[in-house]
């Protein structure tokens, strides 16, 4: 029952007939299905690989930016906000949550 | 198109008609990827699958970015090595009338806000328009039969209160006819779409609200309850396997009239 670590997760593949359960701890410790019965007929090993490939792209890493929010108007009132300019190269728009690092407002 | 051994992916999977729809297909023999934004919701339906001896992948996503909806088709076909079924039910409302008057003065005292426009639009038009397009470009790359499903409303014909609302879902009701039209202009012949509009259907959504704004519904449908979500799935199951169906948006209301017994 192979298990790997990624993105701050906790993974396994547990066997269930000829085919591959993936679950995952939640954050309170209670276990969750990320999938059930793939990769008919593969081996251990080869399960593992796959599920590494699978998790990476079904739970993708990343940070959650709180602010500022790019697609508020540029008046409340009088008052005109000057935002970030949204289509400079080095402006990275990343609206994904870290599990370590939850967004805490 | 056998629903045994296909490969479906269900955005909107993890509640009300999402929810019915991949545990139909799931107990046809399909396997289903439950795409949705709520993740506590993604597991359970997982899990239900999984207890039923279905094959299910989750997957957390938001329709309306583009590079989710890559994520999610990549992520079904890495788990199930192709994609036959597509069904886009992922959807939200946010009603209001366009303009509110102030009873006293006669004048305009509020407007139907550009937040609870663009979050209907961005959602249930564009959120459904990147499934088919992505669902649609794996399935012509990978050379798999398939089926593309967006999910209407009958309130497409234009419903008070919901200018958002009713302008996404008639664009969603076209899409068989643009979709399919393009196909066979393309040369692509592996691929169908056909849109499902349901009328009052019982999810949380409908069965929540106000009990007597329920019970007015229902005196306008023939069949004299809500629809279930279940009934849709069948009907979804049923478009996979007759492969005449095509190009064309079904209407599943149990008859819904207009007051004084005019169907809509
Ligand atoms: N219930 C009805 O009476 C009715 C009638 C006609 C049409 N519809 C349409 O059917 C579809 C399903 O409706 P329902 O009643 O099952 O709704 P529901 O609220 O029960 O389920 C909708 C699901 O979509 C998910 N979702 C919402 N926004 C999302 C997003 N941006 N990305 C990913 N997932 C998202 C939600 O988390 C939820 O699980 C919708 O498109 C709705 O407009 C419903």
């Amino acid at each position: 029952m192979p298990s790997l670590l990624y993105n701050d997760m906790q993974f396994s593949v547990e066997p269930s007939g000829d085919r591959w359960d993936i679950s995952y701890k939640l954050p309170s410790g209670a276990s969750a299905l990320a999938a059930a019965g793939l990769f008919p007929g593969l081996s251990e090993a080869d399960a593992a690989v796959r599920t590494l490939a699978l998790v990476k792209t079904i739970f993708p890493v990343g940070i959650k930016s709180v602010g500022p929010d790019v697609t508020h108007p540029n008046r409340i009132g009088d008052l005109k906000i000057v935002g970030p300019d949204v289509t400079h190269p080095n402006f990275i728009y990343w609206d994904k949550d870290s599990v370590s690092s939850p967004k805490t407002l | 198109m056998e629903i045994k051994g296909s490969v479906a992916l269900v955005t909107g999977g993890g509640n009300g008609i999402g929810e019915a729809v991949v545990k139909h297909l799931a107990k046809a023999g399909a396997k289903v990827a439950v795409v949705d934004m709520v993740q506590k919701n993604i597991d359970r339906v997982v899990k239900d699958i999984k207890a039923m001896g279905g094959e299910a992948v989750g997957i957390q996503a938001n329709v309306t970015s583009e590079a989710d909806t890559a994520r999610y088709i990549k992520g079904t076909i890495e788990a199930f090595g192709q994609l036959n079924i597509a069904v886009s039910c992922a959807g939200i409302i946010r009603d209001g009338t366009m303009l509110s008057l102030d009873k006293e003065t006669g004048k305009v005292s509020k407007k139907l806000g550009l937040d609870k426009w663009q979050a209907v639009i961005d959602t249930n038009l564009t959120g459904t328009f990147l499934t088919m397009r992505d669902a649609a470009e794996a399935m012509v790359n990978g050379g798999w039969q398939g089926l593309l499903v967006p999910i209407s409303s009958v309130n497409k014909v234009g419903q008070v209160g919901q200018i958002n609302y009713s302008s996404a879902k008639v664009a969603d009701a076209l899409m068989p006819k643009i979709i399919v039209g393009e196909f066979l202009m393309r040369g692509i012949r592996n691929i169908r779409c056909v849109a499902i509009a349901p009328g009052y259907t019982a999810t949380p959504m409908l069965t929540g609200m106000n009990q007597d704004a329920l019970k007015a519904i229902l005196e306008d449908v023939h069949l004299g309850r809500l629809v279930a979500p279940e009934e849709i799935a069948s009907l979804i199951s049923y478009c996979v396997e007759n492969e005449a169906l095509n190009a064309t948006t079904i209407e599943i209301t149990g008859g819904l009239c207009y007051p004084k017994g005019i169907a809509k």
